[in-house]
Order: C-alpha cells, then structure tokens, then sequence
C-alpha cells in the first residue's frame, strides 16, 4: 500500500468515524487567505520601491508609469489588507460585547510556564515536552507578533500615502520614522515569516488546517492534548507530544 | 696660398668687408619691399585713436570706429604681439576696402569669426550653448566672443573673479542684481572670495546650456555637490559636507537619483537643492529672507506642498543625522530597529534551531 492509499484510506476513515476536529471556523480559513494574499502582494509590490536605487528594481521600474502601477497594487492590496483589519478587529468586539469572545488566544502565566519547559526540553534538559491545549504558545507568539507587525505596517503605511493630510493632526517627526519603520517593518515580517511560521507549519509537520478547517484525531492527541482531553473526557498518558501548530 | 694672402691684404680686406655687408643690406631690404604693406598697430592708430572717427551704415547706425590706445595696449593680444591685421584681415593699408555690412550687429557677428582662428576649440563650444541655439533662432542679439570679451581691450576674464558676474549681468541684469545680494554673491563681490561660484561655476563657460530643461534640474544636487560634498572646503566655512549624501537618502533624493539615472529627460516635481535654497537668491539659513530660514520654511514647502499645516516641516529631516535631539521619532524608529528586532529574530531563529536538533534527535532515537 503506497503512502498515498495509505493516507486516503485513513483520512476516509476519519471522515467515516467523524474523529476529525474542527479547529478554525470557515471565516477564519477566509481571514488567513486574504492576509496571505495581500500580504505577498503588498511584499512584492513593496521590495521594488524600498530598492529603487537599484538596478534590478529599475529594471522592473522601468517607467514612471510602472513605478505607477505597482504604487496603485501596493495601495488596493493595502485596503483590503485594512478592511481584514477592521472585520477581524469588529468581530473582536463583537464577540467581547456578547462575552462570547475565546480566550484561548490571549497569553497566559502557563504560556511562559510551558516555553520554560518547551527550553529545557529542548536543551535536553529535560524528557518531558510540555501538552498543549487549543493554542500552544508558539502559536500565540505567531499570531500576536504578525497582529503587531500588521498594526505596524497598517499605521506607518497610512502616515506615508497621506502624510500631508496625517501631519495636520500628529506631529511632522513621525513621517520619516513611519518611513523607516514600513521599510524596515517588512523585511522583518518576511524572514519571521520565513524562519518561524513555515517551519513550523511546513517543515515540522504539514498542517494545512488553517485552510482546511479540520484537525485529525491523531494530530489533535499529539499537538493539543489538553484540548482533546477536554473534548473527549479521554486522558492521554505518555503521549509524543508535539509542540506545533 | 700666396694668392689669397694677396687677396686679403689691407686695403683690399676692407673692400671685400664693405661688399659684404653692402650685399646683405640691399638683399634684406628688396627682400622686405617685395612683401605686401602690413600696417601695424601704430600705423591704425593714428586715425583709429581719434574719439570721433565714426561711420554711417546703412541702416543710419553710426559706428564708432574709435580705440582707445591706453585700454588697448593693456590688451592680452597687444602684450602678445598680435596687431590688427591679426583679426582685419581685409583690412591692409589706407584707403580701406568698403564695408559691406548693412548694420553693426551684422559686422560684429561676421567680424568675431576672426577669433576661431586660434581659439578654435572655444569656439566650437560655442557653438553648443544656450547663446548659438538662440542665435540660430533668430535671436541676433545672443552674444558672441566680443561681446563678453570686448573686441580691443581683450582682458583676463576671472581677475578679479568679480569681472564673470559683471560680465554676463550686461545682458542678464536682474539675475546678476539677485545673485549679487546673495551668500555667494556677496562674498564674491565684498572680498572676492576664491571659493564661491560665479556664473560660469555653475553654467559652464562657453557651452552654457540651458538651465530649465529636466537634464538640469536632475543634475543639480551632483552640481551643488561639487563644493557642498567637499569636506575640507565646507569646513573652512563652518559648513557640513553631509548634506549631499543625506539628501540622496530623503524621500526627494532618492526620487531625483532614480530620474538622473534611468529618466534624466523626464520632468519630475521632486525637490531638488534650488527648490528650496533658491537659485541665485541662495542665502545662509541665518538670514531672516532666506528661503530655508525656519521662520519661512513652511511657505517654502507649500509651493510644492499646498496646504500643508505646520507640523509639516518637521517631516524634513534637514540635512542632518538622525539624532535623539533633533528627530526624536527616527531615533526611536531606528534603535528600535537596530536592537529590538534583532534580539527577537535572532532568539526566533536560535528556537527553531534548537527544535530542529531535537526532532532529528528522537527521529534517530526511533529509528534505532
């Protein structure tokens, strides 16, 4: 049996037994293809024009009009990226207003409890790998680092396409530091993107369920044993806990 | 032997000495009467330096014909040895030759051709300037050699350096009134200061081009440079030589470096130096007129700017480095940058290094 049948013959059994889990909502798997989309857009767009002295970016800008154009990508990409900024902000507040919004996301004294853990673990210092419930702390660091980034680059992005206007308001500094922080903000966001959360959601392990939705059985044991744990009423002992998303 | 001892005795030595010299004095002068009459400077002036010989052209012009012999023999081309017919070349003795030309602008610019005979390649840059293409226009009234560098008294042209601007505000007087009062005007003009550029500093020499093309105005922060840039020359003056370098990385330098280098014949808005220092008017940043004083800063921005409030120019970080003081935002920004996001990126990088080892550790752990 090639691994492929292998996989399938699992997965259909899963579905079958319905020990797949739902670990984001379908608006959830929306918000995080919309964020990626934009934010590859506003990175590409963006590279060339933080480089103009150079010459591949004059090679790709090769016209005033060019450099046009990819400022209007840049600025629509932008947009949307706010308008995800705004749904996923309100949606907050909603959820708050009707106390119905989910803590798991929001860090607590156990996250550094289990990174203390996750360290030694990692040194070798120690066997046991910390268990997880819905969000491990990896995952919340992921999540609010890009939730900073984007705030970052959503402000100084502003403050650089209508300085005019900002400056009425706020003070004149801020524009050149707005400048330096988007520029630089960027660069930032890619490699954090690149080192951290590809890692751990490629390399560690493949989990697509940010675009799926669902977790299976097995992955749910492993990864976020406490959670399952409550869902199920079944203890795990001695699991091989993994520490990713 | 005995014949030529004959020969050369006294007095017969003396006949043959006084054939000798007899021959050499008839051969030099039939020599010299056989050559057209050249008249020389000495020659002219007798008539020319009459203050009211004159003639009547065609056009009812009345052409001073007059020399003034003390301004022409401190002429370059008189202590050189270079004598009228050097440049009239029609012109050999008395009577003259009728003149053919209907005005005096049309004798000046036939007659001034006579200087590319030997400065030919000053000249031919000539050619090439802003002054020709207006000529060639139709504009008769552009200068030629003689009109900047006089046609009879020809003098060094930079001594004092104070003659360049003197010379070219004859015809642009209310540029040379500007630049006059201004920082680099002044000095040259008050104590005729070495450093501060003339006219031609800037516009070049004999091929001036023109100022207000797209060409110019990207080329101007690299012209401002060529003293602005240089340290040991700002320094005497108490100047910083950064402002070049600085002002490439500002957010209009490195706009006008990406037209000087893929667009220079684009026009673009981005501010270049005279934008906002002025061109001939520049004044230091102490003057309470200058263009850059911070008392008029903002006006100053608002002719590209429109509307800008007064935080406005505080967006501009002025030429200087960053600094807590000066701009406390860009500080913060930029150590932030330098320290913070390092730490995080790095720590980032060293976990997932670590978890790598581990993973591979189990991994091998199982397989055995």
């Amino acid at each position: 049996m090639s691994a492929r049948e292998q996989f399938m013959t699992t997965h259909a059994k899963n579905i079958e037994a319905k020990r797949v889990y739902r670990r984001f909502t379908a608006g959830q798997n929306w918000e995080h293809a919309i964020l990626l989309i934009s934010g590859i857009v506003l990175f590409f767009t963006g590279l060339p024009q933080k480089y103009r002295t150079t010459s591949w970016s004059q090679q790709i800008l090769s016209t005033p009009e060019r450099l046009e154009t990819i400022q209007q990508i840049h600025h629509i990409a932008a947009i949307v990226l706010i308008l995800l900024v705004i749904y996923h902000l309100g949606r907050a507040i909603y959820l708050m207003i009707q106390r119905r919004l989910p803590a798991a996301i929001f860090p607590t004294i156990q996250d550094l409890r289990d990174a203390w853990q996750m360290i030694k673990y990692l040194l070798f210092l120690s066997k046991d790998k910390p268990k997880f419930g819905k969000y491990n702390f990896e995952q919340k660091f992921t999540y609010w680092f890009i939730f900073i980034i984007v705030g970052i680059m959503v402000f100084t992005g502003i403050i650089i396409w209508y300085p005019e206007l900002i400056t009425r308001y706020l003070p004149g500094g801020l524009v050149p530091a707005a400048k330096l922080a988007h520029s630089t903000e960027a660069i930032v966001a890619a490699i954090f993107i690149v080192i951290w959360h590809f890692y751990h959601v490629h390399l560690e392990r493949l989990n697509v369920s940010i675009f799926t939705g669902y977790l299976n059985e097995e992955d749910m044991k492993k990864y976020h044993t406490l959670e399952y744990q409550q869902l199920t009423g079944e203890q795990i002992e001695d699991a091989d806990t993994g520490g990713s998303q | 032997m005995v014949m030529l001892k004959k020969i050369l005795r006294f007095p017969n030595y003396l006949i043959l000495g006084l054939l000798v010299v007899l021959s050499i004095f008839i051969m030099t002068n039939s020599v010299k009467a056989e050559e057209p009459h050249q008249p020389t400077d000495e020659y002219c002036l007798s008539c020319h330096a009459e203050p009211d010989l004159n003639i009547t052209l065609q056009s009812g012009e009345t052409l001073s014909l007059y020399v003034d012999p003390k301004q022409h023999s401190e002429a370059v081309h008189t202590d050189a040895g270079i004598e009228c017919h050097a440049c009239h070349t029609d012109i050999t003795t008395y009577p003259h030759p009728e003149l053919l030309y209907t005005n005096a602008r049309e004798l000046s610019r036939n007659y001034y051709l006579a200087c590319r005979q030997c400065h030919a390649i000053n000249y031919e840059e000539t050619l090439d300037s802003m002054h020709a293409q207006i000529a060639q226009e139709g504009n008769l009234d552009a200068p030629v050699c003689t009109d900047c560098h006089t046609a009879h008294y020809v003098k060094e042209p930079d001594n004092p350096r104070s003659l360049i601007s003197e010379t070219c505000g004859q015809c642009h007087i209310e540029i040379n009134e500007t630049y006059i009062h201004s920082v680099h005007g002044g000095a040259l003009i008050e104590e005729d200061n070495p450093d501060v550029p003339v006219c031609t500093d800037c516009h070049g020499v004999h091929n001036i081009h023109d100022p207000r093309t797209a060409q110019f105005r990207v080329e101007t922060p690299e012209l401002c440079a060529h003293c602005h840039a240089d340290q040991d020359l700002m320094n005497k003056y108490g100047l910083s030589s950064d402002v070049y370098d600085i002002y490439e990385l500002s957010w209009h330098g490195v706009d006008v470096s990406v037209y000087k280098a893929i667009w220079p014949t684009i026009w673009h808005e981005s501010a270049v130096c005279t934008d906002c220092h002025g061109v001939h008017n520049i004044l230091s940043t102490e003057n309470p007129e200058s263009m850059v004083n911070p008392d008029n800063l903002l006006s100053t921005c608002q002719q590209c700017h429109e509307g800008v409030g007064p935080n406005w120019t505080d967006a501009w970080t002025g030429h200087h480095e960053i600094s807590l003081s000066r701009t406390p935002y860009l500080f913060y920004v930029d150590y932030f940058y330098k320290t913070f996001t390092y730490l995080v990126l790095g720590l980032s990088f060293i976990y997932v290094i670590l978890q790598i080892i581990r993973n591979t550790g189990n991994r091998i752990r199982r397989s055995t």
